[in-house]
C-alpha cells in the first residue's frame, strides 16, 4: 500500500515524463486477504497484493492516449508515457474531450479502518469456524467466501489537481446447503470493517433459512406481494440507481425518457415513486466504501436522485452538464435507499398474503426504456399468510422492472449495510411490495 | 482524415520499440517464439527461488505462475450531439500491461497461495513463505488433505497460431479500419449511434512446478465488434444491432478475414428493421438457433452444469450448484440422441485453447454428453479422486497472476450432424417459429435447469419460409427439457466458433474466455414469451 507522499511522488515523476500538454495519472495498490470455504471445510485462501499506474495522454487538440502499466521502474513508467502520447498523437480529437481540472478540494471519507488493513488470514479464520460450527450444529454442509481488502488510489495531473484515499472493506457470505439438496439459506455482511463481521450470526441465519426451507411448496406464477429482504433490495435498486444518466433519459434510451413527439424531453422533476421512496448516494456513509472523486474527478458530494417519490437528479458528465447549461453531478458512489421505521417482522406481520424473498440471482435487463429484467429468487423463499411466515416455496424466475417495484412499494424497513449478487454493497431496507411479477416456477435449489 | 502530426514509423519509434527495450517482462519473456522448444532460462531461475523455498519451509508442493498480460483497445463512438442531427465521433485507443506473480503451495495438506506484481528474486521468496504461512494456518479447518491427480513433467513452450502479432499493428492503422466500419453503419439516417472496436488481449504465462515441469506459452486474442442503436422516440422504444463476429485466438490476419467494412450497410439495415419489427406472438414455437446465439445457450445450460466443482458444491456460494449431481455420470439423459457435446481446449483458434492448463496438464478433447448421455465432468487435478478418476481434463485457469487456479470451463462445443444438414433444411422443417442470431439478454439459475435467453435480432419463420424480423423475444425452458427438444443440428459445413471474454466464477470472482462451437440447430415447441 502506498502512502500518500509515495503516491504523490509517483505521479509527480510520472507528469514529469509528460511532454503533452495533458497528462492525467491515476495510481492505484491494493491488498487483499481472503479465505474461501465449502463443505465444511477451507479450500483455497489466499494473501495478494497489486498495483497499477495509468497513464492518460492528451494534446492540445484533444487527441487522447492511454497506458496502464504494472512495472513502477522509472525507465517502465517513463516507456508507458512515452506509449499513451505515441497513441494521443495518432489519435484523432475527441470532441467531448473537457479541459482539465485544476486543484479540487475532496472532501475527507474515513472509511479506512487501521486494524482491518492490517488483518491476516487468523482475523477471518474465526469466522469461517463460527459458520462451519453452525452447519455442523444442524448436519448442514456450509460454502462461502470471507475477505478484507484494503486499497489506496491517487489521481494527480499536470493542471495540478491531486487526491489520495485509502479505503479499506470486509465482506462475508455463506450458503448452507442440506444433505438431500433440497433446501439452501443464505446470509451476508459487508462493512468497511472486519470487526463488524460476525461468522457465528451470518452462519445462524444461514442455517435456520436452510432448515426452515425444507418441504417447499409449489406456488403458481403470476403477480404476488412481495416483501424483499434487504441483499434482493439492493441488486435492484443497483439496476435503477446506476442507470440514471441524463445523456440516456435526453435521448431516449432510459426509463427516465420522455415518451412522446418532443425528443429530449425527460422525467426529471416528475413525481414517479410515492412520498416513502428516497434514492441517494452518500459517500460520508462509514459502512460503505467511497471515494472522494468520481470519473469527473469532481469531488463527490452526498446527492439525491429520488427525493421523497420526485427524480430530484440525473447524472450529467461535465461535457453533457456544459452542454445543457448545468451543473455537473457526480456519478453516484454508492446508494442508499431510505427507509421507515419499522422491522422486517413489521413487514411480514402486516402482510395478508405474500413471498418473502432472501436474495436475487442473475439478474439481466431487457428493455431500458421500462427497466424490465429478468432473474431469478436463491437461498429462501417463504410464503407468508395472516403476518406470519408459513411454508417455504420453489424458487421462481421473476420478469420486473425495479421502477414497477419501486411504485408498488407501500411499506419500509431501517436500512442495513448489504449487498447482493450483481450490484455491490449499498445500504437498503427490506420493503413490501405489491404485484411483482413472478414468470415461472425454478426448480433449482 | 485530420491532418496528423506524427506518422506510423513515429508510432513505432516512439512506444513498442522503446516500451520492449525498456520493461522487465518484456526482456523475461522475450518475443512470441513458435520455434523455441524451451522456456526462457531466466524465467527458470526465478522459478527455482520458490521451489526451493517452499521446500525449504515444509511445503509438499508448489508452482510458480510468472505472467505478463496485455490488452489493446481502440475504437469510436458514432452519435448526435446534444439536441442535434450531427454526428460527434469520439475515439478511444489505450494498451493495459500487468506482470506479476502467484505461487501456490500444498502445506499440511492445505492449499496456501500469495501474489505480488513486485517480480525478483527477494519478493519470490517472501511471497512463498507468505503462501506456506496461509497454507499451514488454514488447515485446522480443512475438510480432507488435497490429493493431486499425477501428470507429466513438461519442459516444453507453446505460441497460439498467428499469422501477425496485433500488438505490432500500428494503432493508425486499426483507428482507420474501425472507424470506417462505424461511419458506414452510422451513415444510415435512421441510426441513432454506431460503435466500432477492435481488443486484442495476449497472456504471457510461465509454470514451474515442484514436479518438475517448465513451461512458456503465449496467447493471443482477437475481439472486433461493431453494431449501432435507433431510437423511437414517440414510442419510447430503441433496439440494437450487432455483427455477430466470433472472437478468436488468432492474429492480426483475422480482423481482415472478418470483413468489418462489407458488413456495416447490412448491420444498419437490420437495425432500422429490428426497430420497426412487430412484437413476437407469445406461445410455443419451434426455435432455430444460430452459431452466434447457440454458443451461450450450450455456455449456461451446459458448460456450467458439467464443471465439476459446481456439482461438489464448491461453488455452492455464489456461482451455484448443478442439476448434474455426480450420481447422474454416465446414464442422466440431457438431450436427444443429436447431441453430443465435448470438452476441447486443442481446438485451433479456440478461445480457451492453451497446450497446458494452470496445473501443467497437457490439454485434451474429452465427451462431456454423447448421443444426449451425460458422460463427463470438467476437471482439475485436486478433484479428479473425488470422482474416481486417475487424471485431471486439463480445465485449470487463473485469470491473473495475483489469482488463484481453479477449475474453468474449456472449450465446450455441440459436435455437427454427421451428414450435410443445411440451414434451409432446419427451417423448411418450421411452421411457426423464431430464428435468432446473436446474443442479448441472459439468465439461468444457481443449478442450470430454469433459463431466460433472448437474442439480437430475431426473424419469424412461417411454413418452412425465413420471414422478417420480429422484436422484444425470449424464449423460457429447463435445460433438459430443451435439449430433448433438439431434433435437428446442421452438418459440418455451417460449424463455427463463437466465444466469450468474460465468464465470471469464483471468490474472488474471475473470469474466463471460452469458445463454443456449434452448427445451427432446431428445437421444437419452446415457450416463446415477449418482454417489454
Amino acid at each position: 500500500m502506498l502512502s500518500k507522499q509515495e503516491a504523490k511522488n509517483l505521479a509527480d515523476k510520472v507528469i514529469g515524463y509528460s511532454k503533452l500538454p495533458g497528462c492525467q495519472v491515476d495510481v492505484y495498490s491494493s491488498e487483499a486477504v481472503f479465505i474461501r470455504f465449502a463443505n465444511n471445510g477451507i479450500t483455497t485462501s489466499g494473501y495478494s497484493l497489486d498495483h497499477s499506474v495509468s497513464i492518460s495522454s492528451t494534446t492540445e487538440d484533444k487527441r487522447h492516449g492511454n497506458a496502464n502499466v504494472s512495472e513502477l521502474t522509472d525507465a517502465a513508467l517513463r516507456a508507458g508515457v512515452e506509449q499513451a502520447e505515441a497513441m494521443a498523437r495518432i489519435s484523432h480529437p475527441n470532441p467531448e474531450d473537457m479541459p482539465a481540472l485544476g486543484p479540487q478540494q475532496y472532501p475527507e471519507i474515513e472509511n479506512f479502518d487501521t486494524f482491518t488493513g492490517n488483518s491476516r488470514g487468523d482475523a477471518l479464520i474465526g469466522h469461517v469456524k463460527g459458520i462451519i460450527d453452525a452447519a455442523q450444529a444442524k448436519k448442514l454442509t456450509a460454502a462461502g467466501f470471507v475477505q478484507r481488502y484494503a486499497t489506496c488510489s491517487a489521481v494527480a495531473n499536470k493542471a495540478g489537481l491531486f487526491g489520495y484515499h485509502q479505503n479499506t472493506s470486509a465482506d462475508l457470505s455463506n450458503t448452507m446447503r442440506n444433505a438431500d439438496g433440497s433446501s439452501s439459506g443464505w446470509a451476508t455482511q459487508t462493512s468497511t470493517t472486519v470487526r463488524d463481521l460476525n461468522g457465528m450470526d451470518a452462519g445462524r441465519i444461514a442455517a435456520d433459512k436452510c432448515a426452515n426451507g425444507v418441504g417447499k411448496k409449489r406456488l403458481e406464477p403470476g403477480k404476488y406481494t412481495v416483501i424483499l429482504e434487504p441483499a434482493a433490495v439492493s441488486d435492484l435498486i443497483g439496476t435503477l440507481g446506476y442507470s440514471m444518466w441524463a445523456r440516456s433519459a435526453e435521448q431516449g434510451q432510459s426509463f427516465l425518457s420522455k415518451k412522446g413527439d418532443k425528443p429530449g424531453q425527460t422525467l426529471l422533476g416528475e413525481k414517479l415513486f410515492a412520498d416513502c421512496i428516497t434514492l441517494r448516494s452518500d459517500p460520508f456513509n462509514p459502512k460503505l466504501p467511497a471515494s472522494p472523486w468520481g470519473p469527473s474527478l469532481l469531488p463527490n458530494e452526498k446527492i439525491a436522485w429520488i427525493e421523497k417519490g420526485v427524480v430530484k437528479n440525473l447524472v450529467y458528465d461535465r461535457f453533457w452538464a456544459e452542454k445543457a447549461g448545468k451543473k455537473p453531478t457526480p456519478y453516484p458512489s454508492n446508494l442508499v435507499l431510505e427507509g421507515q421505521n419499522h422491522t422486517l417482522a413489521d413487514l411480514i406481520q402486516s402482510a395478508d398474503r405474500a413471498v418473502l424473498v432472501t436474495r436475487f440471482w442473475y439478474i439481466r435487463m431487457l428493455q431500458p426504456q421500462t427497466l424490465q429484467a429478468t432473474g431469478l429468487t436463491r437461498d429462501g423463499v417463504f410464503l407468508v399468510e395472516n403476518g406470519k411466515v408459513t411454508s417455504p416455496v420453489m424458487n421462481f424466475r421473476w420478469n420486473e422492472s425495479p421502477v414497477r417495484v419501486l411504485q408498488n412499494t407501500k411499506m419500509l424497513a431501517q436500512p442495513v449495510a448489504t449487498q447482493g449478487a450483481e450490484a455491490g454493497s449499498s445500504f437498503a431496507p427490506a420493503l413490501l411490495a405489491t404485484d411483482f411479477n413472478f414468470a415461472s416456477i425454478s426448480d433449482a435449489v | 482524415m485530420t491532418q496528423r502530426p506524427f506518422t506510423r514509423r513515429a508510432f513505432l519509434a516512439g512506444s513498442a520499440c522503446t516500451a520492449a527495450s525498456l520493461r522487465f517482462a518484456e526482456k523475461l519473456f522475450g518475443a512470441p517464439d513458435a520455434t523455441a522448444a524451451k522456456p526462457n532460462p531466466a524465467l527458470e531461475k526465478l522459478a527455482a527461488v520458490a521451489l526451493h523455498e517452499a521446500q525449504k519451509q515444509g511445503a509438499t508442493y508448489c508452482d510458480i505462475r510468472i505472467n505478463r498480460y496485455r490488452d489493446q483497445y481502440c475504437g469510436y463512438r458514432l452519435s448526435p450531439p446534444r439536441g442535434g442531427s450531427g454526428t460527434d465521433e469520439v475515439p478511444f485507443a489505450g494498451d493495459s500491461q500487468s506482470f506479476g506473480f502467484g505461487v501456490r503451495v500444498i502445506a499440511k495438506g492445505q492449499w496456501g497461495f500469495a501474489a505480488s506484481p513486485e517480480v525478483n528474486e527477494g519478493e519470490i521468496a517472501r511471497i512463498t513463505r507468505e503462501a506456506v504461512t496461509v497454507a499451514k494456518a488454514n488447515s485446522v479447518l480443512q475438510a480432507q488433505p488435497v490429493l493431486l491427480a499425477p501428470t507429466g513433467q513438461y519442459i516444453d513452450r507453446w505460441v497460439s497460431p498467428s499469422e501477425k502479432d496485433p500488438f505490432v499493428v500500428p494503432m493508425d492503422e486499426k483507428l482507420e479500419l474501425i472507424h470506417g466500419a462505424a461511419l458506414t453503419v452510422k451513415k444510415n439516417p435512421k441510426v441513432f449511434s454506431s460503435y466500432g472496436s477492435l481488443f486484442f488481449h495476449a497472456e504471457d504465462k510461465y509454470f514451474a512446478s515442484s514436479e518438475g515441469s517448465s513451461i512458456q506459452q503465449y496467447i493471443v486474442q482477437v475481439y472486433p465488434g461493431l453494431g449501432g442503436t435507433a431510437v423511437d422516440s414517440q414510442k419510447n422504444i430503441s433496439r440494437d444491432r450487432s455483427y455477430q463476429v466470433p472472437p478468436l485466438s488468432r492474429g492480426w490476419e483475422y480482423v481482415a478475414m472478418v470483413n468489418l467494412g462489407e458488413n456495416a450497410s447490412r448491420i444498419a439495415d437490420e437495425l432500422v428493421e429490428h426497430l420497426a419489427a412487430p412484437p413476437v406472438k407469445a406461445g410455443k414455437k419451434d426455435l432455430v438457433l444460430m452459431p452466434s446465439h447457440m454458443c451461450l445457450t450450450i455456455h449456461e445450460s451446459i458448460g456450467h452444469s458439467t464443471e465439476l466443482d459446481r456439482a461438489l458444491g464448491y461453488e455452492a456460494n455464489y456461482a451455484g450448484t448443478s442439476f448434474l449431481t455426480t450420481d447422474k455420470m454416465g446414464k442422466f439423459r440431457v438431450g436427444s440422441d443429436l447431441m453430443n457435446i465435448f470438452g476441447d481446449r486443442t481446438s485451433e483458434y479456440a478461445l480457451s485453447t492453451v497446450k497446458y492448463d494452470d496445473d501443467g496438464v497437457k490439454t485434451t478433447r474429452f465427451p462431456i454428453i454423447e448421443k444426449g448421455i451425460f458422460k463427463h465432468y470438467q476437471t482439475i487435478r485436486d478433484q479428479a479422486h473425488l470422482i474416481g478418476e486417475n487424471e485431471s481434463r486439463g480445465c485449470c485457469y487463473a485469470d491473473s497472476w495475483s489469482s488463484v487456479p481453479f477449475q474453468r470451463m474449456p472449450n465446450v462445443s455441440l459436435a455437427p450432424a454427421e451428414t450435410s444438414v443445411t440451414l434451409d433444411e432446419l427451417i423448411a422443417g418450421v411452421e411457426d417459429g423464431v430464428l435468432i442470431e446473436g446474443t442479448g439478454s441472459y439468465s439461468i439459475d444457481q443449478q442450470r435447469y430454469n433459463f431466460q435467453f433472448g437474442g439480437d435480432a430475431f426473424w419469424e419463420i412461417k411454413g418452412g419460409k425465413k420471414r422478417g424480423m420480429i422484436a422484444q423475444v425470449a424464449y423460457q425452458a429447463k435445460t433438459p427439457d430443451f435439449w430433448q427438444a433438439c431434433d435437428g443440428i446442421g452438418g459440418r459445413s455451417l460449424w463455427q466458433q463463437y466465444g466469450f471474454p468474460n465468464d465470471g466464477k469464483g471468490e474472488p470472482m474471475q473470469t474466463n474466455a471460452m469458445s463454443h462451437g456449434c452448427a445451427p440447430a432446431r428445437f421444437r415447441q419452446i415457450n416463446v414469451i415477449q418482454t417489454d
